[in-house]
């Protein structure tokens, strides 16, 4: 409690304490809980241990994940879920998870995967915020580590090509920001009025796909069609972070492209009432249920890979 | 994950008949176990069958509303994460139990050399993905932390009830019954991951009920089943 503590972590940009999910959660974390934490962006990376971001230095405990590290805080008496009942605090376990499983490739990939995304935002950002000759290696290092995290989890058969990977990991990812749409609702927070380490999470995760401007920004697209979450993350941001959030619609995006996506939700949904119609009726169907592929989109640069419906 | 399946199709009340075979794998579509032949058609893969069950019109959660819908998926990718994962690092990551269990196990339809090639070569790959996801820097101790606080969460959300979902069971029941069932009755170098599911008295009385509801009833069941079991061993990845 009394000793000093010192989160190192990237910096931000967009109106972002910064750009990193994970740094972003542990910051979310703090200011909930009231934890008095200093932070230093890194500006010269060799100092951080092991290459591992974030990393909390308080006297000589250095801890470097962020469940770890929350853990820590919480042992410090600087705990944001003091007041949940242990149900809730199940359930904040596999809200994590399924963060983890479904939205994380996701992100992953739009940041460091996505070739147009890489080269013109995230490797000069990253790289400009390193030092020489570190700028060089370190952004394509972390590319290859999210490429491989994301063909090892979910690469294996019968997705052989990393675009059907790619619309497999969209998908779910797409799904995964719906599933915690509903589970939000109307509230504040994911548990009532004050927010707690889900809350820190599920900000850590959707504000970089929210404000971060990229050239292809289909999970952004989507996730501004939920505006509950768009409200959750604006509201953390003026009242934890006191950044103004200044309403960042993407330059020169197409709004046929997003009124297309909204169509597209409707009719999918419709789709699987005339799909349930159809099998009760045939009798025998010829495939299990993944083929919409009467859905062929015309939206900019998808490959024409149907979206497939949300919820299955 | 075969009882999963089992557990799941039980639910639903479909019969069905299970076959082990060494190439299993192979036959597979998508190269996982387990999978299901249905007619013409074949599925694998927890998800992608209860699709197709779906489809045929047997479904378990329909029931539920779409708040209790992510909260299902979510648990499920949570049992998923830990409980898959730690299995697979136990099984594959953890060296005495590696030497003296799994890679006779899994090389036990093969002549040597090949046992142990594709034993090796299967190790190789599980490890590229524990470190891909952070796991390969754990120790045994700490897998077994994070076994106990999923059994933990697990525990804690079903309560006194019978199933997750109160009264009726859905997937996420079956999926849980499946893991834990696998836990509690595999045979490992120490008891460890198992007395820490014990722990939990309303998961193991869980996992009896649901046995006794789903699996003895039937005698056929209950003659194949040992069989089952014991060959599910060498199908288990």
């Amino acid at each position: 409690m009394a000793a000093p503590m010192e989160l190192r972590c990237w910096g931000g940009d967009w109106g972002l304490p910064s750009l990193h999910p994970e740094s972003l959660t542990v910051m979310a974390y703090a200011k909930f809980s009231g934890a008095p934490l200093t932070v230093n962006t890194i500006n010269n990376f060799w100092r951080a241990p092991k290459g591992d971001v974030p990393v909390l230095v308080s006297e000589d405990i250095v801890i470097s994940q962020p469940a770890k590290i929350l853990n820590f805080l919480r042992k410090q008496k600087y705990n944001a879920d003091y007041e949940l009942s242990a149900k809730q605090g199940a359930d904040t376990l596999a809200y994590i998870a399924l963060l983890e499983e479904k939205l994380l490739p996701a992100l992953l990939h739009t940041f460091w995967v996505e070739a147009e995304n890489y080269c013109s935002v995230t490797k000069p950002w990253f790289a400009s915020r390193v030092a020489f000759p570190l700028s060089v290696y370190l952004p394509g290092k972390m590319s290859r580590e999210a490429l491989n995290r994301i063909l090892l989890t979910r690469g294996g058969p019968p997705l052989y090509s990393l675009t059907e990977v790619e619309a497999q990991i969209y998908r779910d990812a797409k799904e995964c920001l719906n599933l915690l749409s509903k589970r939000l609702g109307t509230s504040q927070f994911f548990f009532g009025h004050t927010p707690t380490t889900l809350d820190a999470f599920v900000f850590g995760f959707l504000a970089p796909i929210y404000k971060v401007c990229f050239p292809r920004v289909q999970l952004q697209e989507h996730l501004k069609q939920l505006p509950n979450l768009c409200r959750f993350c604006d509201d953390i941001l003026t009242c934890y972070f006191r950044l103004t959030v200044s309403g960042h619609s993407p330059a020169g995006q197409d709004t046929a492209d997003a009124n297309l996506q909204k169509l597209t939700q409707l009719v999918n949904k419709e789709s699987n009432l005339i799909e349930k119609m159809d099998d009760n009726l045939r009798k025998s169907p010829q495939h299990p249920p993944r083929k919409l592929t009467t859905l062929k989109l015309a939206a900019g640069g998808e490959g024409g890979s149907p979206l497939n419906r949300l919820s299955p | 994950a075969t009882l999963c399946f089992q557990a799941f199709l039980q639910m639903c009340n479909l019969p069905i008949r299970v076959v082990c075979r060494a190439n299993a794998e192979y036959m597979s579509p998508s190269g996982k176990l387990p999978f299901i032949h249905v007619g013409n058609q074949v599925v694998s893969e927890l998800g992608p069958i209860v699709q197709f069950v779906k489809a045929k019109g047997h479904s378990l959660s329909d029931g539920l509303d779409e708040v209790q819908k992510a909260e299902m998926k979510a648990y499920m990718e949570l049992v998923n994460n830990m409980l898959l994962t730690a299995e697979l690092y136990l099984q594959w990551c953890d060296d005495v139990t590696v030497e003296e269990i799994t890679h006779p196990r899994y090389g036990s339809p093969y002549p040597w050399p090949l046992n142990r090639i594709l034993s090796y070569q299967k190790q190789w790959e599980v490890r590229r993905k524990m470190k891909a996801i952070g796991w390969a820097g754990k120790t045994l101790e700490q897998v077994l932390e994070d076994v106990d606080q999923c059994c933990q969460a697990l525990s804690q959300r079903l309560g006194t009830q019978p199933y997750f979902f109160n009264k009726q069971p859905t997937e996420l029941d079956a999926l849980v019954f499946g893991h834990l069932f696998t836990i509690l009755t595999t045979q490992l170098i120490t008891d460890e991951l198992s007395e820490k599911v014990k722990n939990y008295s309303n998961l193991t009385a869980f996992c009896r009920r649901i046995e006794q509801q789903y699996f003895e009833g039937h005698d056929k069941d209950s003659s194949t089943s040992g069989a089952t079991r014991s060959a599910k061993r060498s199908l288990l990845r």
